[in-house]
């Protein structure tokens, strides 16, 4: 654009359409800009939600306890279970309440109360409760909210087989 | 010799009046507590800043002997702790430190409410000093996971609870601050890096902001 | 710095390099001279005296720091379920008012977002939410009285939880565990084992591990599911190493009577003479003969 042709740019009004030539760096400096952001910061969002967007695993189920030995009354029952963490891999010892229904199926329980994620137990304070020490969360046998908790208690994925119940990966509450 | 120093480096860069502005603007007698005992009331945001100097200190000389990792994370806290001379004083400073600067940014911000001090114009500057309560509690809670002790890791687990019973996004906010489904290796060394790096740098920019408006304002007149 | 003269110094004067006053301004004078009273430099005459305040606070922080070390408890363990929560303690109050029925369960959007997240907005949001010109707190009585009213709620809720944590503790009869921690690390070293770390402690290898007592009765009588097929401990203790700890009578009472909640009475299912040879070699299990 030689001299003379810059100041008829200047002086004309604003009839022309096409783009200043100030405009038209601005634009592909912005433009430049943005690529340059987005071409570095775009792989570390990606590579930071990652977790989010992980398949998670399917679990597996797990040999807790004969069947002959649940009554109605829950009884606490630790197993382990393979967990992966990342990079880490661990046998973590897991726990269950389980019992007989009133409808005379078994069900096991998560002992993680659903208030906030302490762990629940039996018969703490009331004989016919799970109770939670820290904000005194109250459950039902069926694991039902009473108290406090918004929802009721997760519970096992429950298998019966050969006489032996098998716990498999945790689901919302089914029986409340 | 330092003058010569000095000197040489004004000829160049002529920093004289950046420091000459720093040094001879004149503070009002209503904010000096030797005029005013009252006027103690004044110095809890360079107290605040003093302190979160101690932290930044004493944060980067724990790295020196922390590691960020579930099996080592807590032996490594206890050894630097019992067995490096003056452990218990640098991690004793960072976490009593940490209580001793949210109690004076909690003394600074109320004294800016109470004098009225965020009106115009200076509505901008309490905004950045609300970000940096935010960031500051920030830095609370994931400095808080650390050391991978039963009360860190509970206290983290119910804090990522309450996070998730925000409505809509509360699973995903807590998913990715976990990083996974469990609190784990993953959220240790994703509270590492926050409480270390992320939060620290948006601290820094926010605390220039905050001291450049000051400056920039002057204190708020007396009442 | 540059006080002094010298004759051979080529100094650049830039003026008075106080900021200029400009004419058209809304923003305070940068000099307080428009203020009654005496205002001073900054550096150093006025930072002088915020440096008195700073020494004094060092001074408290550090006597602090020495008289109080900062706590850790035990490594943590994702499955212990008798551990209580407890936040810091800036964050106690939100954790409490979490705990009301109409800021949890099914409230639990009006706790997060109504009492929560709409005041520390309006916190934040706040000189334009109280946008006139008068600074005094008496004459701002309703940004003030909010104000006051929070403080408040804020002291008590932290109370509150403060209160019931500790309820908790003696109802439960907890020590916190970096408490306990201590008493034992001094208690360790005290008995000359040096220092305790929860989690690290060395446990002495088997003596005489081919005895019968363990290779057949204590497998019979399923000691190791609890105690571990090493003797390492699980659900209850490590045994090896028991004999420093209890003498032979004690163990023939407890694995006889039961002890505590874990451990169950072995009476009728071992003979007394059973029970005698398994006290008998556990009393043997001592670090030192071990080595």
């Amino acid at each position: 654009m030689d001299h003379n042709k810059q100041q008829d740019t200047a002086h004309a009004p604003a009839q022309r359409k096409e783009m200043t030539r100030r405009q038209f760096l601005s634009y592909t400096l912005g433009g430049a800009g943005a690529f340059m952001a987005g071409g570095a910061i775009l792989p570390m969002i990606r590579f930071a939600v990652d977790p989010i967007l992980q398949k998670k695993e399917k679990g597996n189920f797990v040999k807790v306890i004969e069947e002959s030995k649940v009554t109605s009354e829950p009884t606490e029952v630790k197993f382990k279970v393979h967990q992966v963490d990342g990079w880490y891999e661990s046998d973590p010892k897991l726990s269950a309440w389980i019992a007989k229904g009133d409808d005379g199926k078994i069900f096991a329980l998560s002992p993680v109360c659903k208030h906030l994620g302490c762990t629940v137990s039996w018969a703490a304070e009331s004989p016919t409760e799970y109770h939670c020490p820290c904000h005194g969360a109250r459950y039902t046998k069926d694991g039902k909210t009473l108290a406090v908790a918004p929802k009721s208690l997760d519970e096992y994925e429950v298998k019966l087989d050969n006489g032996w119940v098998y716990l498999g990966p945790i689901e919302p509450n089914t029986r409340a | 010799m330092f003058k010569s120093m000095y000197n040489w480096i004004d000829e160049r860069l002529d920093i004289t009046p950046m420091w000459r502005d720093i040094a001879d603007h004149e503070v009002p007698e209503h904010v000096n507590p030797a005029h005013h005992f009252s006027a103690f009331v004044y110095c809890f945001g360079g107290l605040t800043f003093f302190i979160t100097v101690i932290q930044i200190l004493s944060g980067m000389f724990l790295t020196m002997y922390y590691v960020p990792d579930i099996i080592n994370a807590y032996y490594s806290v206890d050894y630097l702790q019992h067995q490096v001379a003056f452990g218990a004083i640098v991690r004793g400073m960072h976490h009593w430190g940490a209580s001793l600067v949210i109690v004076m940014m909690f003394l600074h911000t109320l004294r800016v409410f109470f004098t009225g001090s965020y009106k115009a114009p200076r509505e901008m500057n309490w905004i950045v000093g609300m970000l940096i309560f935010f960031v500051m509690l920030g830095l609370g809670f994931t400095g808080y996971l650390l050391p991978w002790d039963n009360k860190a890791y509970y206290a983290t687990k119910v804090g990522l609870e309450i996070a998730g019973s925000v409505p809509y996004l509360g699973d995903y906010i807590k998913e990715l601050m976990n990083g996974g489904t469990i609190v784990g290796a993953q959220t240790l060394t994703r509270f590492f890096a926050i409480h270390v790096f992320f939060l620290p740098g948006a601290l820094l920019a926010l605390l220039a902001g905050h001291f450049i408006m000051i400056r920039k304002q002057g204190i708020s007149g007396p009442l | 710095m540059a006080h002094k003269h010298d004759p051979n110094e080529k100094i650049v004067y830039v003026g008075d390099s106080r900021i200029r006053k400009r004419a058209k301004s809304n923003v305070s004078p940068p000099d307080y001279t428009a203020f009654p009273g005496k205002s001073e430099a900054f550096i150093p005459n006025f930072l002088l005296k915020e440096w008195m305040v700073g020494v004094v606070v060092l001074v408290g922080f550090l006597v602090l720091v020495i008289a109080e070390p900062a706590p850790l408890g035990y490594p943590a363990d994702p499955l212990n379920s008798s551990f209580i929560p407890m936040p810091d303690w800036y964050f106690l109050f939100l954790y409490q008012l979490l705990k009301y029925p109409y800021a949890s369960g099914d409230y639990i959007v009006l706790g997060i977002l109504g009492l929560s997240g709409i005041p520390f907005i309006a916190l934040l949001l706040a000189p334009f939410l109280d946008t006139g010109k008068e600074r005094r707190f008496y004459r701002r009585p309703i940004a003030s009285s909010l104000m006051l009213v929070s403080l408040a709620a804020i002291a008590y809720l932290t109370w509150v939880s403060w209160d019931h944590y500790q309820h908790e503790l003696a109802k439960n009869g907890v020590i916190p565990e970096h408490i306990e921690r201590e008493i034992k690390n001094e208690e360790s070293i005290e008995k000359g084992l040096g220092r305790w770390v929860p989690g690290k402690e060395k446990i002495p290898a088997m003596v005489e591990a081919e005895d019968v007592a363990f290779t057949e009765t204590m497998t019979q009588a399923a000691c190791i599911t609890c105690h571990g097929s090493e003797l390492e401990g699980g659900v209850g203790p490590a045994l090896r190493g028991i004999g420093d700890a209890r003498s032979k009578e004690e163990l023939f009472d407890a694995i006889m009577n039961g002890k505590g909640e874990g451990m169950p009475p072995f009476k009728g299912t071992l003979t007394d003479d059973q029970i005698e040879k398994v006290a008998t070699w556990l009393s043997k299990q001592k670090a030192a003969a071990a080595e």
